[in-house]
């Protein structure tokens, strides 16, 4: 039989045929014929279908639109999911909708008050506009921010339509403005998948540093002092900060595939594939994945994800070099597979698991 | 096709699909086979409905899931020391299991829109020409000087993106809420 992929391949050409208008009974038996052949033929039509038949909904979005011309990505969804219920959608568009209820309000006095008597009140009023006007232009919009608990992963919608994803333990706080779309990392590591907006830079900054991009895929990692920042697409630039003492670093432009450190000392690159680059970021698929990589850096590693912690009891230990991939919220089955294949011998004491060379 | 069944399976199945797939994500390490999984999951519980109907669907499905895993590890397909301790964590936890995912027509709406926003250029202005303006695929093709197959062609990609946006439900935050998965199965 076919594999998967290539039968869902061949329900949505299906699916698009129908589609198309010209539709014969002649063609209808032809499909049922397929769909009889086999249940992963029904399954993959029937998914299909109902998401495409789902989005027939989406007519309702014409409303208000006079000409059929394409939107650009994204307009929509400010303004017509405004006045939404559910804490998650607010948190998706929450940059828009403070502007306009001022906005809004400032109309609805106008017109209460006859403002034609009052000369005041009308100057008031368009003061109050402009400057909303004006604010929502220059300044920044709005600020969020959003963290997670250690062990866990949060998708983060944000409102300029960019996506982040928060590992273990970790924080950012978002500002976005016209000029500038701004992700301060306090804690931990992030990936995000950057919206395309030219002239609007995407920037995160963690330890002294900023990352920069316009429309791109990478995770930016903070370590006490340093940071590490991985590109799976398109180039990011990672430049110094301006207001700190150290030494003035250059500015190094990041391909997709780059993995790049950045410590007091300067910056290390490796250019690998973007499949190599990828294992840098398993964790959000909850795996930490280890290549020749020292007992101590691995535990390191799994202790950034859970509340049960780590410890190498003795320098021998440490130096062990592991390989493999690991769901990093299973540090136990990770601990006793150390002490199946490795001379390690692990000790619990409260919160705290040692590991100590045999 | 038998209507009924067809709609039990997009109502108490596919809706899943977002928590299904973290969980294959997370429980299986080779990622090119999960799509392959996927498809062999939904077989079996389409087939096994189509006898009787689960009385809990969603247990029923991730039960399923994990039979299906195991079989494939016991099959010696995959022999490797993650998948032995990823096979050992499939007793451990299930995340996403608790909370139903039904959407509101808002959300749904919403989901959509965030849908159509993640197609590429081209697929994105024929979907968006053909569902939201309601053209037929042959001005589709008028208005944007390009062939009816080239817009048929489209309308394939694009079903079959929305279709992993929609039910993967990409947008719902992933807020882990861990679960014996003992309790859920055998009901």
């Amino acid at each position: 039989m076919a594999g998967s992929e290539q039968i869902e391949q061949t329900a949505a050409a299906w699916l698009a045929r129908r589609d198309s208008g010209s539709w014969s009974s002649h063609d209808q038996a032809r499909l049922e014929a397929w769909l009889d052949v086999a249940t992963a033929h029904r399954i993959a039509f029937i998914r299909l279908d109902a998401a495409w038949q789902h989005s027939d909904r989406l007519k309702i979005l014409r409303a208000g639109r006079s000409a059929a011309a394409v939107p650009p990505r994204g307009t929509r969804s400010a303004i017509r999911f405004r006045a939404a219920g559910d804490p998650r959608q607010r948190t998706a568009t929450a940059a828009a909708p403070a502007t306009t209820r001022t906005v809004r309000h400032a109309l609805a006095t106008r017109r209460r008050a006859q403002w034609w008597r009052y000369p005041a009140a009308m100057i008031a009023a368009v003061l109050i506009v402009a400057l909303t006007l004006g604010w929502q232009r220059y300044g920044a919009v709005k600020q969020t921010s959003f963290q997670t608990a250690l062990g866990a992963l949060q998708q983060v919608s944000l409102a300029d339509g960019s996506s982040a994803i928060l590992s273990s333990d970790s924080r950012i706080v978002v500002t976005l403005s016209r000029r500038e779309r701004h992700v301060d990392l306090q804690r931990g590591e992030a990936f995000f998948m950057v919206a395309k907006h030219a002239g609007r830079p995407f920037v995160v900054s963690a330890n002294g540093r900023r990352v920069t991009a316009v429309g791109t895929r990478f995770a930016v990692r903070r370590d006490q002092t340093d940071l590490r920042v991985v590109v799976t697409e398109g180039v990011v630039r990672l430049e110094p900060g301006d207001h700190d003492g150290r030494e003035r670093q250059p500015t190094t432009l990041l391909p997709a595939g780059s993995v790049a450190l950045a410590s007091d000392a300067g910056v290390v690159v490796h250019a690998d594939s973007v499949q190599q680059a990828k294992a840098y970021l398993e964790w959000r698929n909850g795996f930490v994945s280890f290549h020749d990589t020292p007992l101590a850096a691995a535990v390191a590693e799994f202790n950034r994800y859970n509340v049960q912690k780590i410890a190498i009891a003795d320098a021998a230990a440490g130096k062990l070099r592991i390989g493999g991939n690991f769901r990093w919220s299973n540090s136990r089955a990770f601990v006793r597979l150390l002490e199946q294949g490795f001379p390690i011998r692990a000790e619990r004491r409260g919160d705290t698991i040692f590991l100590h060379h045999r | 096709m038998d209507d009924s069944l067809n709609d039990w399976f997009c109502r108490e199945i596919l809706v899943h699909e977002g928590a299904l797939m973290r969980y294959l994500l997370r429980c299986w390490f080779r990622r090119e086979e999960i799509h392959d999984l996927r498809q062999d999951i939904y077989v079996r519980v389409y087939e096994a409905a189509a006898k009787a109907r689960p009385a809990m669907p969603k247990s029923f499905m991730f039960t399923t899931a994990r039979h299906l895993m195991i079989d494939r590890l016991r099959r010696g397909r995959v022999v490797s020391i993650e998948a032995m301790g990823d096979l050992d964590a499939l007793n451990v936890l299930v995340d996403d299991l608790s909370p139903e995912r039904r959407l509101s027509a808002r959300q749904e709406l919403k989901q959509l829109s965030a849908a159509i926003d993640r197609l590429p250029d081209r697929c994105r202005e024929v979907v968006w020409l053909r569902r939201v303006e309601d053209l037929p695929q042959k001005e589709v093709a008028l208005r944007m000087g390009i062939s009816e197959k080239t817009v048929e062609k489209q309308v394939a990609k694009g079903a079959r993106l929305i279709a992993d946006y929609f039910h993967a439900g990409m947008a719902a935050p992933c807020v882990p809420t861990a679960q014996p998965l003992d309790a859920e199965q055998e009901n």
